[in-house]
């Protein structure tokens, strides 16, 4: 099985919360972590700020409980699309480069997830999000989190789903398996609740790193400069695994 | 009773297991257990080495396609297979001799991945040669820790009634097993078996029919302990009905390692939400005795 993650964590203006966050999922298990910095596209030309850096955070990664090593902290990018129609949001989603649609939690969802277009993201590899911070702070948001969620449920049918906290705070990440019940809640079956917290945020991250690769298979690193003249040794290739 | 020391081991590469002279020093000569230490066998890699030789690694899917080594996908691992279990037999006399098995084994392990775990190491020697564990792994961090013993007296503890011919107990005579085990449960965490039907903590009551026994004997014994000195241990519990005593009965529970790769006889164990395999003994005064085994979701039926 792969190692728990939590791929959303916000990152606030504050350092100091975003450690104690840090600290807190290292705490309860989480193995790897991203930090996700949102932008609105309302206005044309915005700056998209510059990610946090992993060093500036943390000069010793803490350590993940219960094992040796220290926790792996990744940043993320999401951007929030707002279409004059929503139900060509999905279509869009199929055709443009992204690895992960999130399902907002914040209104009842003015369309119906449609079959097809579902069906086109699952095979393109695209992971849906639920995330459960805006269920533990108001209750109006709780049912819109658990209706939209069965509704995500009754179409792709489980499959590629990722659950994850959108935690501004430390108090607001819950450990992994008390996630993976709550996906019992939102229609997943035990097995796929917990691999939302586990199996399938490793897809997404792996299918983000071959966006730079040529159909997943092959990456190119850099050479080292050679200290010596003749140095013919062939340039490095990696092979990288492409998940779907 | 001395319950034997065991050894932890940082930073030991895997390799170190497989060599000639590691087998014939310990695996042939006695028996010879290792387990990774801070592993948890749903997220991670997972080494154990059983009594009988059988080296079983419980890889996830990046490890086992790195590693090269043959293998079978595990039982518990959902839709996409993401774990997989090999299992090397050291005693095995084509593994011995330099065969290819061996020397791609050893390649695999030596410079192709290289695995490193913290390890913790028991070994039971038949024979009385001294152990040499500690200077065989000296230039790695080794050290030799003995298992926690807590002992705690429990005065004026409710018990339930057993008769040792009943197993499903009968109607206001005696308890039945599943409910001697639940009792057992809540004696070892220590849970109050006397509590109201609107308690909000915990509402369970000790099964009836019950009796209040003035001194209750709990001995906790923690660390990696061999299954030859649970043997021992078992042969002088019965041995504590030699004289009579006013005890109707002791029971013996042993709980497995949540993040063994194995539970009985190697079947593979997993860890779904909690990763419990655990048997009892409850052994009476006339010498009859109880066997309960219990697993977790994630587990085949005990033998």
């Amino acid at each position: 099985m792969a190692v728990f993650a939590d791929l959303d964590l916000r990152a606030g203006s504050d350092l100091k919360v975003l450690r104690g966050m840090v600290e807190t999922a290292a705490h309860l298990g989480y193995s790897v972590v991203a930090i996700n910095h949102v932008v609105d596209f309302k206005e044309k030309k915005q700056e998209i700020e510059k990610p946090v850096v992993v060093s500036e955070l943390f000069t010793t990664l803490p350590i993940v409980q219960g094992k040796s090593r220290p926790i792996k902290i990744l940043t993320r990018l999401t951007i929030i699309v707002t279409d004059p129609s929503h139900c060509n949001v999905l279509v869009a989603c199929t055709h443009l480069d992204v690895d992960l649609v999130c399902i907002t939690v914040t209104e009842k969802l003015p369309f119906y997830f449609k079959r097809p277009p579902v069906n086109v993201a699952i095979d393109r590899g695209l992971g849906f999000e639920l995330v459960y911070s805006p269920a533990i702070k108001d209750s109006t948001m709780r049912r819109y989190t658990i209706s939209n969620a069965l509704n995500l449920m009754q179409i792709c049918k489980g499959k590629n789903v990722i659950i994850s906290s959108a935690a501004e705070r430390p108090l607001e990440i819950r450990g992994p398996y008390d996630v993976a019940n709550l996906g019992l809640l939102f229609g997943l079956s035990e097995v796929d609740a917990k691999a939302a917290v586990s199996t399938n945020c490793r897809a997404a991250l792996l299918h983000g790193e071959t966006r730079k690769t040529a159909f997943g298979i092959v990456s190119t690193v850099k050479k080292p400069r050679p200290s010596e003249g003749d140095d013919d040794s062939l340039p490095a290739c990696k092979k990288a695994k492409c998940e779907g | 009773m001395e319950t034997g020391p065991y050894y932890f081991v940082k930073n030991l590469p895997l390799y170190e297991l497989i060599t000639h002279e590691f087998i014939n020093t310990f695996v042939k000569k006695g028996s010879c257990y290792a387990l990774t230490y801070n592993t948890n066998i749903d997220e991670d890699n997972t080494v154990a080495l059983l009594p009988n030789g059988k080296l079983i690694l419980s890889l996830d899917k990046d490890t086992y396609e790195e590693t090269g080594l043959q293998g079978r996908p595990s039982q518990y691992s959902g839709r996409k297979i993401m774990k997989f279990i090999v299992s090397i037999d050291l005693m095995d006399l084509s593994f011995i001799m330099d065969s290819k098995k061996y020397e791609r084994i050893s390649w695999s392990l030596k410079e192709k991945k290289p695995l490193k775990f913290d390890f913790l190491l028991a070994w039971h020697q038949t024979g009385t040669e001294e152990s040499v564990m500690m200077s065989y792994f000296s230039k790695y961090q080794i050290q030799e820790q003995q298992p926690k013993v807590a002992v705690s007296t429990l005065r004026d503890l409710q018990c339930p009634v057993l008769q040792s011919g009943e197993l499903r107990g009968e109607a206001e005579a005696s308890c039945s097993a599943p409910e001697l085990f639940d009792w057992l449960g809540a004696v070892f965490c220590g849970v109050d078996p006397n509590n109201e039907p609107n308690n909000f903590i915990s509402t369970y009551c000790c099964p009836q029919p019950s009796t209040v026994v003035e001194k209750a004997y709990l001995c906790t014994v923690t660390g990696f302990i061999v299954a030859e000195k649970i043997c021992i241990l078992l042969e002088q519990l019965c041995h504590y009905f030699d004289e009579p005593k006013l005890a109707p009965w002791v029971t013996l529970s042993v709980q497995g390692f949540a993040d063994s790769p194995v539970s009985w006889r190697e079947s593979e164990h997993g860890f779904q939400k909690g990763g419990e395999h655990l048997y009892t003994f409850v052994i009476f005064n006339n010498l009859d005795y109880w066997l309960q085994m219990a697993v977790g979701a994630n587990d085949d039926c005990p033998p």
